[in-house]
């Protein structure tokens, strides 16, 4: 609270009361605040909330099972992802393969669990990492407007030119040639840089113009007319509640960043194969499509990807109606 | 065995026997019959790359059309065996000084006469570097170029042209090549009319918009409309011996071999001369289309250097050898490629007079896994075998992904060691890294040959310094194999060559992996499809 | 407002000279090298490969080759790729055709996206809304390159409904297969933000004041839920068409159009740097354009935000 209103005793100049002091009347007892509650965190409100919802614990159990698959894969198969033996192209399930085997002969159920870590490492990391660059970027471009909203927004037009595949084949053959062989987790990153670079200006779109519509609602000039800063304004007010767009397109967006990476692998700009992952099976499973036959190599990686994204999807709308002042009922 | 199993190769069994006079191949078989349906065939093509000039188009796009445009002195049957087209005979007694004639009456579209100077000034506009033709490799054999068939010394012209009258010209080579006139059905030895070149001497832009040439077709009067098609009707004035049987030829142009698949499917394309890899499996059992499959001449292989570690030397050749063994081909050509690529006999291919199956020593491509692992074993007692084993490819082309892992992951099961394939994202970057011999890695490796000889698969490749010589092989006495089998005839060329192969398998400088069929589709209605040796549908045959 | 316009304009400029170093750079920086991948696997011939060079000035430095580039946009001379071919021509050639395309995908999952999302954002959790979520899992979860293979078997081979190839001779009926294919994965988007936003939106304040008027149910929709609604899917389609362009290589290749994407594709893939420069400077207008328009819808759709 501004002191000002703290202090109604004394008056500044100019703000001398020529009615009876407010203490005075019994409008007092009537407006009386309860000091003694400490003003509840907005963000452990949310919380308090978002425990309230069936969707997020649908959504809490997907990811905690996907959290099992990725840390423990051998808990559900005694297979070996990266052994293939042309033998075994296309073979029908048999014991302890219950999926039956991909082209080069490696184990469909296998690759799926193993190719879960790689997978979701690149949709979860570059979501992250593109929102946070994008929310930033974009409640600063739509709050302060004038030439900061110019550069921002320019600089989004640009990247948002340049095309994901000739970046791709630029940052990956760049590294390539500092690092030929790379772990597990370079990897990872380097296709989330790729496909990072390409995708922030969306969101730096989204939460713009979200930012530029909450700007205007009454409670930030009420904020303002009580004295909040700026800054405060546009992190305090502003930001929770233009995330709505931002949570949304984000959760799908993570979705599309692991198909994406199917892309790239097609394009032989993806995760190299000695990383498993469901982009790489998908891409594979390409030639599949036309003949109709094993499609079992498509649809098992396929619907693993469709679980994920369901659980941030899910996710991503629990915790939006938690942070929606408007759903504050209670 | 080997003639007999290519009797139907007259041609070339005619030249070499007959004092290598070409003028007696007939072309029985197509003469005459010019009749049947005048329905144009849509046919499969990209938008051509380059200006549809002989010496500048050296991609599929604009070389197909190329090939239907331009009558060369000869012109090749679809077994391969080649046929006089413009010339009337082209004679040599040393087989390096040959004199080519012309016959009378041929003539471009625009009406001019084909003459020798058509045929010189055109060669030296493709050999002059100053003109930026990205063919001048085809001319290397004639005097007055240098390896990769530049004009030596900034000369306009090659030293070994010369044009006697308007009817003759004689060649000269640099060494003797008894097949010489088998290389001159190419597309960069075309002739081009002297309406093609400005007053500069620079063959026009509009030139290579709207070629005129002497081919069994012309271009209609909208000819190449960009990203569309190429349109063509048959050349009233043509008498070679592709004379068109159908009304015209429309190449299509398509983004992918997988559209392109689907429209044979729906009708809305005639012919489709590569099948996707997606249609492999199902394509000769597809009742919308008719398909077609056989050994074609594209062959496949691998190179691993013997700069690599490991590589050099007796070691070097064992490990060759253990990984050519860990290699199952039939397994790949099945499984991965469903039958559209034949396991590799020899480094040449089964399409050509001579090839034979049995050459010694060619067991080294069968898998067996035991021999493999004693020959690894046997090199780790030379030098103990430390890091891995890694096969680039590029991504860019069909296939080649599929196959290259498959391939790591036999020699990785096979030898217990760590192999895998590198992908290199575009063909270019790994032509790179390998002309620039930065490469650390085997590399996939393929040649298409130019014209149909054995010896084109070999000579090029393999021999001490040529320009092909990816793997920088050398061996003395290959080298003097194939010099001798160039200038050889008959049964002792063969000989050469298969003594060549021999000690090929046994260096084994590239591990030949497979020869590519050639596969095609198209619509229920067209007849008359047959392949030529470029494993390219025989064009002027269609029918509908 | 026209200042607005003219200033947003002027900015184009600037954005131009940006995008075009940066792309320049990074097609500096590919390896490989695209005048050797122009003879094949033919040995190349020195000679000709360094004339070549000259010709493109790739024998100058990267700043020099830049200004060369900018030299040829303002003089309206793009002149030739590495093979001779005019740039101008296959710009010509590429972009109506993809534009076209992009714009009929937007149609699509604008009408889809909205009408869907609006039905399930005023049924919120009910079968309907259940229905597309699970609708919207599929899209996203099945790659393009199958949506659109099935697509083309059933409705253009086995069907016959729709054209299966393109083509040069593309017409806008040619187009539909492909553009809903295109708009597919777009639509999960616009169907997702329609949907939270009306459902948002049916709590505001001046909803339930429409209401507590009197208004009929689908008034309120129309004229005080939907408006309001539209702010995010509006930003999300304007940002997308670039997207739209850029992003249709693979349905492209599937459908033969002879568009952008695959123009861009094929360039990058063979370093042609001039095509690939040139394509994505119509991109970045295009981009710069859309998100003009955007910005003057928010001012449409939400009185309150004003441009001086």
């Amino acid at each position: 609270m501004p002191e000002t209103t703290t202090s109604p005793t004394r008056p500044r100049p100019g703000q001398e009361r020529f009615v009876a002091a407010i203490e005075e009347t019994p409008l007092q007892a009537i407006d009386a605040v309860d000091v003694g509650e400490v003003p509840e965190n907005q963000w452990r409100e949310a919380w308090k909330r978002l425990r309230r919802q069936p969707l997020f614990w649908i959504s809490a159990v997907i990811i905690f099972v996907l959290a099992v698959v990725i840390a423990f894969p051998g808990l559900f198969t005694n297979a070996d992802p990266q052994f293939k033996q042309l033998s075994d192209s296309f073979a029908p399930a048999r014991d302890g393969h219950p999926f039956g085997f991909t082209q080069q002969g490696g184990d469909v159920w296998a690759r799926t669990l193993y190719g879960a870590r790689a997978s979701v490492a690149v949709g979860v990391l570059t979501t992250v990492l593109v929102a946070v660059i994008g929310i930033i970027t974009g409640a600063v471009a739509g709050f302060y407007g004038g030439w900061v909203d110019t550069i921002l927004s320019r600089l989004s037009d640009i990247f948002f030119s340049i095309p994901l595949l000739l970046a791709s084949i630029v940052v990956i053959s760049v590294i390539n040639n500092v690092k030929p062989d790379r772990g597990f987790w370079l990897s990872v990153i380097v296709i989330v840089l790729a496909l990072a670079l390409f995708a922030w200006p969306q969101i730096t779109r989204q939460m713009r113009g979200a930012v530029l519509e909450v700007k205007n609602l009454e409670f930030v000039d009420a904020a303002t007319a009580i004295g909040a800063t700026r800054f405060k304004n546009l992190t305090r007010h502003i930001v929770p509640n233009a995330l709505a767009p931002v949570i949304v397109t984000a959760t799908i967006s993570l979705g599309v960043f692991i198909v994406a990476e199917a892309a790239l692998s097609f394009l032989g700009l993806g995760l190299p194969s000695n990383v498993v992952s469901w982009g790489n099976d998908l891409s594979d499973a390409q030639n599949q499509v036309r003949s109709g036959q094993h499609l079992v190599v498509m649809w098992v990686p396929a619907t693993a990807l469709a679980i994920t994204v369901l659980g941030f999807i899910l996710l991503g709308e629990a915790v939006r109606e938690a942070l929606d002042p408007k759903g504050r009922k209670a | 065995m080997r003639l007999t199993r290519r009797q139907r190769l007259a041609g070339v069994a005619m030249v070499v026997v007959g004092g290598l006079t070409l003028a007696a191949c007939g072309s029985d078989s197509d003469g005459g019959s010019a009749g049947g349906s005048d329905a144009v065939i849509t046919v499969y093509g990209t938008n051509p790359q380059n200006p549809m000039i002989p010496t500048a188009t050296n991609e599929v796009g604009g070389g197909d059309p190329i090939q239907n445009l331009y009558a060369g002195l000869v012109a090749y049957n679809a077994d391969g065996s080649v046929v006089n087209e413009v010339a009337d005979s082209i004679d040599s007694k040393d087989s390096i000084n040959w004199t080519v004639k012309l016959k009378d009456g041929w003539k471009f579209t625009d009406g001019s006469p084909v003459t020798a100077q058509s045929f010189v000034r055109a060669w030296n506009y493709g050999a002059n570097p100053a003109n930026k033709q990205l063919n001048n490799y085809f001319f290397y054999p004639i005097e007055g170029t240098d390896d990769v068939g530049n004009t030596t010394d900034g000369a306009k012209e090659m030293s070994g042209l010369k044009v006697v009258d308007d009817k003759t010209f004689t060649i000269k080579l640099k060494s003797a090549e008894s097949d010489f006139p088998l290389r001159l059905g190419y597309s960069a030895y075309f002739p081009v009319p002297d309406s093609a070149f400005d007053s500069s001497g620079k063959i026009t832009k509009e030139y290579g918009d709207h070629p005129i040439g002497n081919g069994p077709y012309m271009l209609t009067k909208k000819g190449w409309e960009k990203a569309k098609q190429i349109a063509m009707v048959p050349n009233p004035d043509y008498k070679g011996a592709h004379k068109p049987k159908n009304g015209g030829l429309t190449f299509k142009f398509f983004n992918s071999t997988d559209s392109a698949y689907s429209a044979v499917q729906s009708g809305e394309l005639d012919v489709l001369d590569q099948v996707p890899p997606s249609a492999l499996t199902t394509f000769e059992t597809d009742g919308d289309v008719k398909a077609y499959n056989e050994p074609g001449s594209s062959f496949s292989s691998i190179t691993i250097p013997e700069r690599l570690p490991h590589f050099k030397g007796e070691e070097g050749n064992l490990r060759r050898a253990a990984i050519s063994q860990a290699i199952n081909r039939k397994e790949i050509t099945e499984k991965i490629f469903n039958g559209a690529r034949t396991p590799a006999k020899d480094f040449t291919s089964p399409v050509l007079d001579g090839w034979t199956d049995s050459v010694p020593g060619n067991e080294v491509l069968n898998f067996d896994a035991a021999k493999a692992k004693d020959l690894w074993a046997q090199a780790d007692k030379i030098a103990k075998w430390d890091g891995k084993f890694q096969l680039a490819y590029n991504n860019d082309g069909a296939g080649n992904k599929e196959f290259s892992e498959a391939v790591a992951n036999q020699i990785k099961n096979t030898l217990g060691i760590d192999a895998s394939a590198k992908v290199y994202a575009t063909f270019d970057e790994l032509r790179k890294d390998v002309t620039d011999r930065t490469i650390k890695t085997a590399f996939r490796t393929g040649w298409q040959a130019d014209y149909p000889s054995m010896l084109n698969y070999l000579g090029p490749i393999y021999a001490t310094g040529a320009g092909s010589n990816d793997g920088d092989y050398s061996n003395k006495q290959f080298d003097k194999l194939v010099s001798e089998a160039s200038a050889a005839q008959g049964d002792a060329r063969y000989k050469l060559i298969t003594e060549a192969q021999t000690l090929l398998l046994k260096d084994l400088p590239a591990l030949p992996l497979w020869y590519q069929n050639a596969t095609a589709v198209t619509g229920q209605d067209v007849k008359g499809f047959v392949f030529t040796w470029q494993q390219k549908p025989q064009y002027y045959a269609l029918t509908k | 407002m026209w200042w607005y316009i003219g200033k947003r304009l002027l900015q184009t400029i600037p954005v131009i000279l940006g995008a075009t170093f940066i792309i320049w750079a990074l097609v500096f920086l590919r390896p490989g090298d695209p005048i050797l991948g122009l003879f094949g696997d033919k040995p190349a011939s020195p000679a000709v490969k360094a004339a070549i060079e000259h010709q493109y000035h790739l024998d100058e430095n990267f700043f020099v080759q830049w200004l060369y580039f900018l030299k040829g946009i303002f003089t309206f001379d793009l002149g030739d790729d590495f093979r001779g071919q005019a740039i101008s021509t296959q710009l010509q050639n590429a972009f109506p055709v993809t534009v076209t395309l992009a714009l009929m995908a937007l149609v699509f999952e604008a009408i889809f996206g909205v009408v869907l999302g609006t039905i399930a954002g005023l049924r919120r959790n009910g079968w309907f809304d259940s229905t597309m979520l699970v609708a919207t899992l599929i899209m996203l979860a099945i790659p393009i390159f199958v949506i659109g293979f099935v697509f083309q078997l059933f409705f253009g081979v086995k069907l016959g409904w729709a054209a299966v190839t393109v083509g040069g001779d593309w017409t806008v009926s040619k187009l539909i297969l492909p553009a809903v294919v295109l708009g597919i994965v777009d639509l999960a988007y616009t169907l997702r933000l329609t949907r939270t936003s009306v459902a948002e939106n049916l709590s505001a304040d001046h909803v339930r004041t429409a209401r507590a008027k009197g208004l009929s149910p689908g008034l309120v929709v129309r004229n005080h839920v939907l408006r309001n609604s539209l702010i995010p899917v509006t930003t999300h389609l304007g940002v997308n068409v670039g997207g739209l362009m850029a992003g249709a290589v693979i349905t492209e290749g599937i459908f033969n159009v002879p568009g952008v994407g695959n123009l861009a594709f094929r360039s990058i893939q063979q370093g042609q740097s001039t095509t690939v420069v040139s394509v994505v400077t119509v991109m970045v207008l295009v981009y710069v354009l859309m998100s003009l328009l955007v910005d003057l819808l928010y001012a449409v759709l939400d009185p309150r935000i004003r441009y001086a």
